[in-house]
């Protein structure tokens, strides 16, 4: 019967995949590529109405094995794109985007770029939002490409004007691409989503003919728009944009702030720390107290000894003043159940002596400071740099014995 | 649990009826009065008698226990009386649980074997951690070297717990590890000092009133762990400090899912643990977990995700970048960045047959690529995945739609994800064996996997990649990938080429696994000495114990064990029920109309027959009452009744 029919079509159809699945991961492309070739019997009758259809699959399976399977050729390959790109119309706009990728890893930019603009003038029916979005991206690539082109110019027309040469032709050319690049690139950051490599073009454009206001506008609509999900990126590119433009500390501080609110282990955190160490007001200094501590609270920071050497010359700092001990107790407070563990153990002091003894140097001073003289990390550092006869290590023991009072203080 | 249910539920069972006949049972020493003799039992004369049977286990000269028949006789009206309704539920209760462990049982998640590598480099001893025995209830630590072919080294220190081992976890802080053990109703963890040679300690033990669903152990700090319960609550376990109940909340997070799994693990930051259940993940800072926490990860649009798709294991994958998380669902696997959270770094579908429970990281070098093994539980797949990922800056994120859930970004697979070989695999390398004993070794070597653990073993500039995969047989194998190094031609292929022959540790039940070609002659000879140990354990015919008996057929009259003459049409029904429910796969819910009436449970009915009034009175404890009112309501009836028919008499 029928019935019966397309039950034995199914199961075949089945283990016909599951056979090609294990011949790929197995790394057999020449084995895979043969039941593929029979698994297209499948498209004849696709009665499937699951949310991958057979044919999906063997695009997707087929461009796996030609980009593996050592005799394949580019040639082949295209050729193999044109007839997936013809066999569902509703996804030839990903089979194209996808293709123009894969020609982009082998170098082939022209190509790509020709294969994006094929794609853009394509037409069929009325487009649904899926494909209004692909066409977004298929855009914004052709975009990036029009961006390379751009800075390729760029590049001859600097190294020329270095010799004195002017060539209007390629000045031209490099405007064009300008203005189709920029155009491309404004529209897909207006979608919400994480755009970074197109905002970075599209700010590199902008800022080269000067147009700053501009590209403020798009950094900060980029970091600020609540649609957008929160990028920390964004607000790198905004902070290192206003940094490049000479901006004042105020907004340099309040871009960071963000950065600092959203991921408090970043990199940047170090600049910002010590930005605020320099400030005059009290509430500024605090707040730097407040991030590096929150840094050196991630285990990717342990030994990080530029950041240790921060919260060291901070603490330092405020420990000689003897004003504001209680910035560092309200901060120790959060952490004295398990800083002690995380960063201050005997273990840690061992190694840390082995591996590098300036880190060594940094934490024993902010632990002979929180845990007192007689902590286990500050006790064996400064033996051992006693041993070894070092001058600093001798007045960083006398240091945190004269000051043994600040650990009573904020430990009580 | 239907096998247990006097056991289990004794009250229910045995209550109601031990009340209203508790004034016959004698439970003296003395002997009974004459006059009471007649309507009493002397119970402690029967408890002996049960404990003589008890000695006399074994002997086959079987002596009659008339005292013993004679009260079965007499109980056998009344001892199976179980109220079918709460019987109906449990057996409903018990059907459907092993209904959807047969779908999927996620008990085993996470894995019970464990590697703790050796402690500073040029070691090559360290200790393999997984639970044997009949029931799985014994923990081994066992020493291994690593050689050419990985060998164990004495014998392992054993620990003996009171539950199946669904779990065994894992870290190494400040030089110590810490592994953590957890079976349905109980965790512990145990320290294991970094020098080999060392005993490992037991540290403490936890109850759960609810099967626990996970247990990790923390790489930030000793003796920290964290602890899920099906009930929806989540811990953090410290040695010290003891538990901290982080969250509490029996529905999902996102969208509503039935499953009562729940995992946690930890982050980046050592304060904040990952919670997850089916439907997702969110970060809680356990210092605040009310107020602080954020979503990680959404079954939805944001991550691309297909229809049906649910978390079935996540990963801290802090050994290879302190913020990235690996979630595998049944369909793809996802990196996760828990800086830019909700956005998948990395996305790839891994098409395993079953969902995968198992995941080990083991990172490569700056340079390399961090490689990962996902294994399945039912199937024993075993997969290799490669990723590279631009650690330490977060940057140059390649624009991705969310919504188009590509795959590019500052994470990407080094090459092909390859398979690698399953346990059941190597039979076809095995000497060829009687039949029934082939078919033995067919069921011992397709057990499920139970575990998976990787240890890479660096010789000189040779490389290799040991992979220890558990059954739930108790058997460990162990295959060997080697590095080989890239080859100019091949311009994407990722940097961990592997292969040739898989040896591997051997123990009480321990062997060595399969290889492309050919096993080396070493494994053969593992694989033999395995066979051996097997066959000879499985000879053993079982013992036969003898077990008191009592016959069954004086206890039934013939006329009780007459079967009935043919299927009636209820029969019928219900069977025809059953098969259609199975078809369907869903579940049978009691069929309404075909089963006997349930007693009324709940709500006393009023006005319903004396007999089931007077059973649900004595059911809930206040019989005597009942009696009271019964015979005072008798009263009054007969006087209303008198009144009447003065009244009639009147007129």
């Amino acid at each position: 019967s029928s019935h019966e029919y397309k039950l034995n079509f199914r199961k075949s159809k089945e283990a016909c995949l599951s056979y090609i699945q294990d011949a790929m991961l197995q790394k057999q492309w020449k084995r895979a590529a043969e039941f593929l070739t029979f698994y297209v019997e499948s498209l004849e009758k696709d009665f499937s109405r699951e949310p991958v259809t057979p044919s999906e699959i063997i695009w997707r399976i087929g461009t796996e094995i030609l980009c593996r399977h050592s005799r394949s050729s580019m040639k082949e390959f295209n050729s193999f794109i044109e007839q997936m790109k013809t066999l569902r119309v509703k996804r030839y706009l990903k089979v194209c985007l996808e293709h123009a990728f894969h020609l982009l890893c082998n170098g082939l930019i022209d190509e790509a770029y020709q294969t994006l603009s094929l794609a853009e003038s394509w037409r069929f029916g009325e487009q649904t939002t899926i494909q209004d979005k692909e066409m977004k991206l298929i855009q914004a690539y052709r975009g990036l490409l029009d961006y390379y082109s751009w800075s390729k110019q760029k590049n001859i027309l600097l190294e020329r004007g270095q010799d004195g040469f002017e060539d209007l032709s390629v000045e031209q050319e490099m405007h064009s691409c300008f203005r189709k690049a920029a155009v491309n690139l404004k529209e897909i950051i207006k979608v919400p989503g994480v755009w970074d490599q197109f905002v970075k073009c599209y700010v590199d454009l902008l800022e080269f003919y000067g147009d700053h206001n501009e590209a403020h506008q798009v950094l900060n609509e980029y970091a600020y728009n609540s649609k957008f999900p929160a990028n920390p990126n964004a607000h790198v590119y905004l902070y290192e944009f206003l940094k490049r433009h000479g901006e004042s500390k105020k907004s340099l501080v309040s871009a960071l702030k963000i950065l600092h609110d959203i991921v408090p282990s970043h990199e940047l955190m170090i600049d910002f720390n010590t930005m605020l160490q320099k400030s005059k007001k009290r509430k500024k200094r605090q707040l730097g107290l407040e991030v590096i501590f929150a840094a050196l609270d991630y285990a990717g920071w342990k030994e990080n000894v530029k950041a240790w050497s921060c919260l060291a010359r901070q603490v330092k700092q405020i420990v000689v003043s003897e004003k504001h001990l209680d910035w560092i107790k309200q901060e120790w407070n959060s952490r004295k159940d398990w800083w002690p563990a995380f960063h201050f153990s005997r273990y840690l002091a061992k190694r840390n002596w082995q591996e590098n003894e300036s880190l060594a140097y940094e934490k024993a001073l902010v632990a002979g400071i929180l845990l007192g003289k007689d902590g286990k990390y500050f006790k064996y550092v400064s033996h051992q740099g006693y041993k070894a006869q070092m001058k600093r290590f001798r007045i960083l023991k006398k240091f945190v014995i004269k000051h043994n009072f600040v650990y009573l203080r904020i430990s009580g | 649990q239907l096998g247990h249910f006097f056991v289990d539920h004794p009250e229910d069972a045995f209550g109601s009826l031990g009340r209203l006949l508790h004034q016959n049972f004698y439970l003296g020493n003395s002997k009974l009065k004459v006059s009471l003799r007649h309507s009493t039992i002397r119970m402690t004369a029967l408890m002996e008698e049960i404990d003589c049977l008890e000695a006399r286990r074994g002997c086959p000269q079987q002596r009659q226990a008339p005292r013993l028949r004679w009260f079965s006789h007499l109980c056998r009206d009344w001892l199976y009386e179980v109220p079918l309704a709460l019987l109906a539920d449990c057996a409903h209760e018990e059907l459907l649980l092993h209904w959807a462990n047969l779908l999927f049982d996620d008990s085993p998640t996470g894995g019970a074997l464990a590697w703790l590598p050796p402690e500073g480099t040029g070691a090559r001893t360290g200790r393999l951690v997984y639970p044997g025995g009949q029931a799985m209830n014994h923990l081994y630590f066992q020493d291994v070297v690593l050689d050419e072919l990985p060998r164990a080294r004495g014998s392992p220190a054993q620990f003996e717990l009171n539950g199946r081992i669904q779990q065994v976890a894992a870290a190494r802080v400040d030089g110590e590890d810490f592994v953590g053990v957890r079976s349905d109703y109980h965790c512990g963890v145990w320290r294991v000092p970094g020098r080999t040679g060392l005993a490992p300690t037991p540290l403490q033990v936890i109850r759960t009133d609810v099967p626990a669903s996970c247990l990790t152990v923390s790489p930030h700090l000793p003796g920290e762990l964290a602890v899920c319960t099906q009930s929806g609550a989540v811990y953090l376990w410290n040695v010290e400090m003891g538990l901290q109940r982080l969250r509490h909340d029996p529905q999902t997070m996102f969208f509503r899912d039935d499953s009562p799994w729940r995992w946690s693990d930890f982050t980046a930051h050592p304060r904040v643990l990952s919670c997850a259940d089916r439907t997702g993940l969110q970060c809680l800072d356990t210092r605040a977990p009310e107020r602080c926490h954020f979503d990680l990860f959404k079954v939805g649009e944001e991550a691309g995700c297909q229809r049906g798709e649910r978390v079935v294991l996540p990963l801290y994958l802090g050994r290879a970048h302190p913020s990235q998380h690996l979630v595998t669902t049944q369909f793809s696997v996802y990196v996760l960045d828990e800086r830019l959270p909700m956005v998948p770094a990395l996305k790839w579908a891994h098409m395993m047959k079953a969902p995968p429970l198992f995941a080990h990281l083991t990172p490569g070098g700056p340079g390399r690529s961090q490689k990962l093994l996902l294994g399945a539980s039912r199937t024993q797949e075993l997969l290799l995945l490669q990723y590279r990922g631009k650690s330490a800056h977060l940057g140059r994120f390649w624009a991705v739609l969310p919504s188009a859930g590509g795959s590019c970004s500052a994470c990407q697979l080094a090459g092909p994800p390859q398979k690698l070989h399953s346990i059941a695999g190597c039979l076809q390398h095995l000497p060829a064996q009687l039949p029934h004993r082939h078919r033995l070794l067919q069921q011992r070597l397709g057990a499920p996997a139970a575990g998976l653990a990787a240890a890479l073993l660096e010789n000189g500039l040779r490389e290799s990649l040991l992979v220890f995969q558990l059954s739930e047989a108790g058997d460990v194998f162990c295959q060997r990938l080697t590095h080989e190094a890239e080859q100019p031609p091949a311009p994407t292929s990722g940097d961990e080429a592997t292969q040739p022959p898989a040896p591997t540790s051997g123990d009480e039940a321990t062997q060595t696994p399969p290889s492309p070609a050919v096993p080396s002659p070493a494994a053969a000879l593992r694989y033999r000495r395995w066979l051996k140990a097997l066959s000879k354990g499985c000879g053993e015919s079982p013992q036969h114990s003898w077990r008191p008996t009592l016959s069954q057929r004086r206890l039934f009259t013939r006329k009780d064990l007459e079967t009935p003459p043919g299927p009636s049409t209820l029969h019928h029904e219900a069977r025809q029920r059953l098969r259609q429910a199975m078809r369907e796969g869903s579940c049978a819910r009691r069929w309404d109309t075909a089963a006997p009436q349930p007693l009324p449970l709940e709500p006393p009915v009023t006005g319903a027959d004396p007999l089931s009034a007077r059973l649900t009175a004595s059911w809930l404890g206040d019989w005597w009452q009942w009696w009271e009112e019964r015979s005072s309501s008798g009263v009054a009836r007969r006087q209303r009744a008198l009144r009447e028919r003065r009244r009639q008499q009147k007129r």
